[in-house]
């Protein structure tokens, strides 16, 4: 699920300053109020996704950004530079629309030299920077053609093009993926990732896809009913998330509660759930009240020696699913099934139905989160 | 099989029954303006041209041509400029009380009858003290054509992407910019389709040119103050050619309709500067 740089990413996008600051942002349409007041910075040359269901405001947020909307409150600085004002056509950014919104009377080349023609610049210059858009992009071959005639994903690679022209220092995407199927989207993935971190350009990708979130961010902004419920790097988003909407938007958790704190320490928290004490590692919670402790079924595993969190448990199912086995618990004293996810192995022993196990999981892997039962 | 055959003779005959009605007396004045007719038969041996040499020799007639093609050029370019401005009005301002009121308003002329259109025109031009000529009929043809323009160039519009525009503008495009170069090329096709289906009702219209025409007639109220005096063969050359010249327009319109449908490629590279 998470890419082997995961980490290094991690601190390389921690000690850049914000290319893009937003203060107090907030977007109202009439009754609805599709942007609460946010906060939000945008790290120069990081890939920052924001992620979250339709209605989020997620795209709002972006159009607003573009300039397309409006804000009915807050700052939004540039480079330090406030351009709430700015007209669309003036502010240093380009976007990469969901349709790709393509001039359909234009070849690649012309609809790639767009930008530039507006501007004025000289044809032999024109040209010349067009052919390298179109290089970075693995179109060269494709200049005359119009996008009626290209596939999906060679339109969304125009698309780019055309929004790199003006070397911009950001680039806003709009869900510029929705429209292919996975296995373009796949490659399409991989290939947005490599030109952002050729190029240094800054992007904010919006997208409602978890695990596409997870493959191309550097951070992931995960947004709901217009507010910003938490920012932090893919690792951190599915293992620590802050709230039970987060860790079910990042997939399936076993959640233990009610769940009671019993002492805070630095780095560590001790909590009582049904399923004993248990610890967990991190900062403590900001709030006391409501939590509950998420696991991820593979982090469940079968207990070893140096396991801090045990819990002994009844075994309830088993079921083998090609490379996972499933396996489903119950401890005598909780309501709730536990879900264990391990790879399967041709010479282990499985688990029989019935019998007692005891699992555990780390302390590192597991996260007190907030918010009620959805 | 057999219910078909029932459902499909019935359907058949009435299917040749209306093209016989609607095309018979059409025929019939095209084979009048050639040959002549004695006791309810044509007479085959008596091919001429004469009624059509008589109609060229006729310089009231050529006037009026002229004065068709002219009120038919002038009101398209109007309507043009007027539909593609209204369209792209509305377009901008969905659901807009006052875009839907703009919309009632360009679709109004072409929905009232003829007769009404024309008479307001005309009280409104003597009350105003507008002589009545080719600058009257072109400005009620102008109301009249405005809707087909506007409705084919609104149509090409809705098709076009919103994102266009923003697309342009957020490339570093002025809103002037867009105008010439995304909106504009893809207007061509709709703006030649339309202004060719224009010019065809321009150039038939009779009603509300009578009331506006006063002494400079165009080519069907010619036609009519003809067919007031008395029937003469010449009239059946006329109509001909009028017909021809209408199936001539229509044809167009077809040919640049499905050139219009093809795919967005190839038909139009310029719009490069």
């Amino acid at each position: 699920m998470v890419a082997p740089d995961a980490d290094s990413r991690h601190e390389v996008a921690g000690d850049r300053t914000p290319l893009l600051r937003i203060r107090g942002l907030g977007v109202r349409f009439q009754d609805f109020e599709a942007i609460r007041p946010l906060d939000l910075d945008v790290l120069n040359g990081e890939f920052l996704t924001v992620l979250g269901p339709s209605g989020s405001g997620k795209t709002t947020l972006l159009r607003t950004i573009a300039g397309f909307q409006q804000p009915t409150a807050g700052r939004i600085e540039f480079d330090g530079r406030d351009i709430a004002d700015l007209p669309i056509n003036r502010r240093p950014f380009n976007t990469v629309f969901q349709d790709y919104a393509l001039f359909p009377h234009m070849t690649v080349r012309e609809n790639v030299a767009f930008g530039l023609r507006v501007r004025g610049v000289a044809r032999t210059t024109r040209d010349a920077r067009v052919r390298d858009a179109l290089a970075i992009v693995e179109l060269e071959d494709l200049g005359d053609r119009y996008p009626a005639q290209l596939s999906g994903g060679q339109q969304q690679r125009t698309a780019l093009a055309r929004a790199m022209i003006c070397e911009p220092r950001l680039i806003l995407l709009d869900e510029p993926l929705a429209a292919l199927d996975a296995t373009l989207r796949r490659q399409m993935q991989r290939f947005l990732k490599v030109v952002q971190r050729r190029s240094g350009i800054t992007f904010v990708f919006v997208t409602h896809d978890q695990s596409e979130a997870i493959t191309v961010s550097d951070r992931i902004c995960v947004m709901r009913s217009g507010r910003i419920e938490q920012i932090g790097t893919p690792r951190d988003l599915y293992y620590r998330p802050q709230s039970r909407f987060v860790a079910a938007f990042f997939g399936a958790s076993n959640i233990l509660e009610p769940c009671r704190i019993e002492s805070t320490g630095e780095a560590t928290t001790m909590v009582s759930t049904p399923f004993g004490t248990m610890r967990v590692d991190g900062p403590p919670p900001q709030v006391r009240e409501g939590l509950a402790l998420a696991v991820r079924p593979e982090a469940l595993v079968p207990a070893a020696d140096d396991t801090c969190n045990r819990i002994e448990c009844e075994v309830v199912s088993v079921s083998f699913v090609g490379s996972e086995t499933i396996t489903e618990l119950k401890h005598p004293e909780a309501r709730h099934v536990l879900t264990m996810k391990t790879r399967s192995n041709p010479s282990a022993r499985h688990p029989v139905v019935g019998s007692r196990l005891e699992v555990g999981f780390d302390a590192a892997a597991c996260a007190l989160v907030k918010g009620a039962q959805e | 099989m057999t219910r078909n055959r029932i459902i499909d003779v019935p359907l058949a005959a009435v299917a040749v029954l209306v093209y016989v009605s609607l095309y018979l007396p059409i025929l019939l004045v095209f084979l009048l303006s050639f040959f002549s007719m004695r006791r309810g038969k044509v007479n085959w041996d008596s091919f001429s041209l004469s009624w059509y040499a008589k109609l060229f020799e006729n310089d009231a007639l050529g006037e009026a041509l002229w004065n068709s093609l002219l009120v038919g050029s002038l009101a398209v370019a109007a309507a043009a400029c007027f539909a593609t401005s209204a369209a792209i009005l509305v377009r901008s301002q969905p659901g807009r009380h006052s875009a839907r009121l703009l919309e009632y308003v360009i679709f109004l002329p072409f929905l009232l009858p003829p007769i009404i259109t024309g008479l307001s025109l005309l009280i409104y031009f003597r009350e105003a003290g507008v002589g009545r000529g080719i600058f009257t009929i072109t400005v009620g043809h102008t109301l009249f054509v405005s809707a087909i323009i506007y409705r084919i160039v609104l149509t090409r519009l809705n098709a076009l992407s919103r994102n266009l525009v923003e697309a342009a503008l957020d490339l570093g495009a002025t809103r002037m910019q867009t105008f010439r170069f995304i909106i504009l090329p893809n207007l061509r096709m709709p703006l030649l389709t339309g202004g060719l289906l224009a010019f065809a009702l321009s150039f038939d219209e009779t009603m509300i040119t009578l009331f506006l025409s006063g002494t400079d007639a165009t080519l069907p109220v010619r036609l009519y103050a003809m067919m007031r005096v008395g029937f003469t063969p010449t009239i059946n050359a006329l109509v001909t050619l009028i017909l021809g010249f209408s199936i001539l327009l229509t044809v167009a319109v077809a040919l640049a309709w499905r050139r219009n449908a093809g795919p967005a490629g190839k038909t139009s590279r310029e719009g490069r500067t």
